[in-house]
């Protein structure tokens, strides 16, 4: 058990920055996710965490210990990887006790470790295989239990459910949270779905080009995005944008529809142009607002979800991204063509600046 | 039952063969191949055994000895000291370029500078003829005018008698065989290491395995398949190595170096012992192939990246 202290890292491969000062503290037994979209330097992160890269500035300490000299060996850290890493050639009982074996541990001990393991991950029947013989759920798991024989201060986790298929991916995330419950080690997992962070995080790290766009607990930061790569990341379908102006004690749209602010209007921004957030789910059927045509429905049995696009709004490829998503509980007999009119709930609604992004 | 169904099915399906290939219009694209097999391996081989059988002497009548020509061998001394040189002469010239190809192929595995060029370099012994490098190797060998042991005496070492002592004279051509063919294995082994998966490694690092611990746990046992592949070639080469012993030594001094092949090849071209000379190759082929079976059945228990590893 150990906490890790990441201070203003910085990762470069010659003249390009990949990590430009990223900052993290996690407490002892906390389960961090880092998010973000491919190249965000996640992953670079916590290869440097390892002590699989070198750390080209600030510094990364496990347990007040600055690491960045140590070699992997003696960091005192497990990680799993996206493949597996599994040792091909030796059995599941061999590639989980080999580490242990290396460090000269007594037989009886190992034993009982890799039992205590492949009984936490339900490995027991497997341990004489080999891991060609085994799937890909099972392989993940005996990565993963390799990690917990080693009994480290730190887990890290690299991708480990992305060559999984879905169902399996849902119910391995499951079971990882499950396992840090039982174990309580500090964790450091590294994922690209903003689902998997949502559902497993104590704290998500949201990574972008290198630097760290907000660090929350999933809900706050989904309810309180600090900026329009946030609000567009977490949260799924993604929050819709709606361009426009603040005007008087409401939001102007392009178009010239009117939005209600609930009465949240910043200071002196009257006419200031601005973004208008809302989620999917935070619209509602209404008298006024915004007019717009069913494009798609598509229903999944326990919520519907539908592409709207705001009447004035042309159809086709630029304008794509102007079209609005509205998620409903109920079912609705709503058909492509027909137009509706939504509202949305101003008290859940978010207003950001266009140029910097950040929310006002 | 499940047997005894599935060997009806077999039986069927071997039966539905047997009609379809008495078709005649199938025998076109058999025969070319059948006639160069038949004419170039089946014929001569059961002639040779029929020849074993014989006491054959050129220029004397053919006389039909059963197995008396084996009864021979069995107590030919000259005989059973080649098949020991045999078996020494391949065991060394198959560990030693085993070895040292391994090492080559860890070396050129790394960033070395100017790698392709020296490995260039490194492959060139392989490509010369076997009689070429003999020569070669004949004159570096000559205790007073060859440069090996010019060489050493820089160091204060020797002369050494090299090929011309019954003592180092078969090391010597190990030597000549090991320089010839330590770059083949080490092909076979970069070909190896270059598919090796590259993230056990990373989990071995973490794993606290030193270099020599992933060497020892990762690398050796992940290209063992590889190795196997290098000790059948080298093995079958070096078993059936004739134009190397046959320039340098002749199987000299004496029968210090007389491998069966040398034997062999005394016996039916300089004796002109046509049946005894026959009798050896059979043995010979028989000693090959158990040799080959051996390594194939460890090549196939070596492979941990097919198969399901039983």
């Amino acid at each position: 058990m150990a906490s890790v202290s990441i201070r203003n890292v910085r990762k470069s491969y010659g003249p390009v920055e990949i990590i430009k000062g990223v900052s993290i503290d996690i407490q002892d037994g906390e389960f961090v996710i880092l998010v973000g979209p491919s190249g965000c330097g996640k992953s670079t992160l916590l290869r440097m965490i390892a002590g699989l890269e070198e750390i080209s500035g600030g510094t990364v300490a496990i347990d007040d210990r600055v690491v960045n000299d140590v070699p992997p060996k003696d960091r005192d850290i497990a990680m799993v990887f996206q493949n597996y890493a599994l040792y091909p050639h030796m059995t599941i009982a061999d590639n989980m006790s080999f580490a242990l074996r290396l460090k000269n541990t007594a037989k009886s001990e190992i034993a009982a470790k890799v039992e205590r393991a492949a009984g936490i991950l339900g490995l027991g029947p497997l341990l004489g295989r080999f891991p060609r013989q085994l799937s890909g759920g099972q392989r993940q798991r005996v990565a993963m239990g390799r990690a917990i024989v080693r009994d480290p201060k730190v887990f890290l986790f690299d991708e480990p459910l992305s060559n999984l298929d879905a169902k399996l991916r849902v119910q391995m995330r499951t079971e990882i949270k499950e396992m840090h419950q039982r174990l309580k080690t500090t964790t450091v997992y590294v994922t690209h779905d903003q689902i998997e962070a949502m559902t497993m995080a104590d704290k998500i790290v949201v990574m972008h080009d290198g630097i760290i766009e907000q660090i929350g607990a999933p809900l706050d930061l989904y309810d309180n995005p600090a900026n329009m790569f946030v609000a567009g990341f977490i949260g799924s379908p993604a929050m819709n944008f709606i361009p426009g102006s603040i005007g008087g004690d409401g939001f102007t749209t392009e178009d010239g529809s009117r939005l209600p602010l609930g009465g949240r209007v910043p200071a002196a921004s009257d006419g200031r142009p601005a973004v208008y957030g809302v989620r999917p789910e935070h619209f509602r059927l209404a008298d006024e607002g915004l007019a717009a045509e069913v494009v798609v429905v598509e229903p999944t049995g326990s919520e519907t979800q539908m592409v709207l696009r705001p009447l004035g709004v042309k159809a086709g490829r630029e304008d794509r991204k102007r079209e609005l998503t509205w998620v409903l509980r109920e079912r609705t007999g709503a058909r492509p063509g027909e137009v509706v009119r939504i509202a949305p709930d101003p008290a859940l609604a978010h207003l950001f600046n266009p140029d910097t992004g950040l929310r006002l | 039952m499940s047997i005894l169904a599935s060997s009806d099915r077999v039986a069927g399906a071997a039966s539905v063969g047997r009609t379809k290939r008495l078709r005649p219009s199938y025998w076109p694209f058999v025969v070319p191949a059948l006639v160069v097999v038949v004419g170039v391996i089946v014929f001569p081989w059961v002639f040779t055994l029929w020849m074993s059988a014989m006491e054959w002497r050129v220029g004397e009548e053919q006389r039909f000895v059963g197995l008396q020509n084996y009864v021979r061998l069995a107590t030919d001394l000259r005989f059973l000291e080649a098949l020991g040189h045999t078996l020494v002469y391949t065991a060394l010239s198959v560990v030693a370029p085993l070895v040292l190809g391994t090492a080559a192929a860890l070396a050129f595995n790394t960033k070395l500078p100017a790698r392709g060029l020296l490995r260039g370099i490194f492959v060139m012994p392989m490509m010369a003829t076997p009689v070429a490098i003999a020569l070669v190797w004949t004159m570096m060998f000559h205790p007073q005018l060859g440069v090996l042991n010019y060489l050493l005496s820089q160091i204060g070492i020797g002369p050494l008698q090299w090929v011309y002592h019954p003592s180092t004279v078969i090391l010597s051509l190990v030597l000549v065989e090991t320089w010839q063919w330590t770059p083949l294995v080490m092909l076979i082994v970069l070909g190896g290491l270059a598919s090796l998966p590259t993230e056990p490694y990373e989990s071995a690092q973490i794993d606290g395995a030193t270099a020599w611990q992933r060497f020892r746990y990762l690398t050796l046992p992940m290209i063992k398949p590889f190795l196997m592949v290098a000790v059948i070639i080298r093995s079958i080469d070096a078993l059936k190595s004739f134009d190397i012993l046959y320039t340098i030594t002749q199987g000299g001094p004496g029968t210090a170096s007389e491998t069966i092949n040398l034997y062999l090849y005394s016996v039916a071209f300089t004796y002109y012992d046509i049946g005894y000379g026959s009798a050896i190759a059979v043995v010979f082929f028989v000693l090959i192939i158990l040799l080959s079976l051996v390594l194939l059945h460890l090549r196939q228990r070596s492979a941990w990246n097919s198969g399901d590893g039983k």
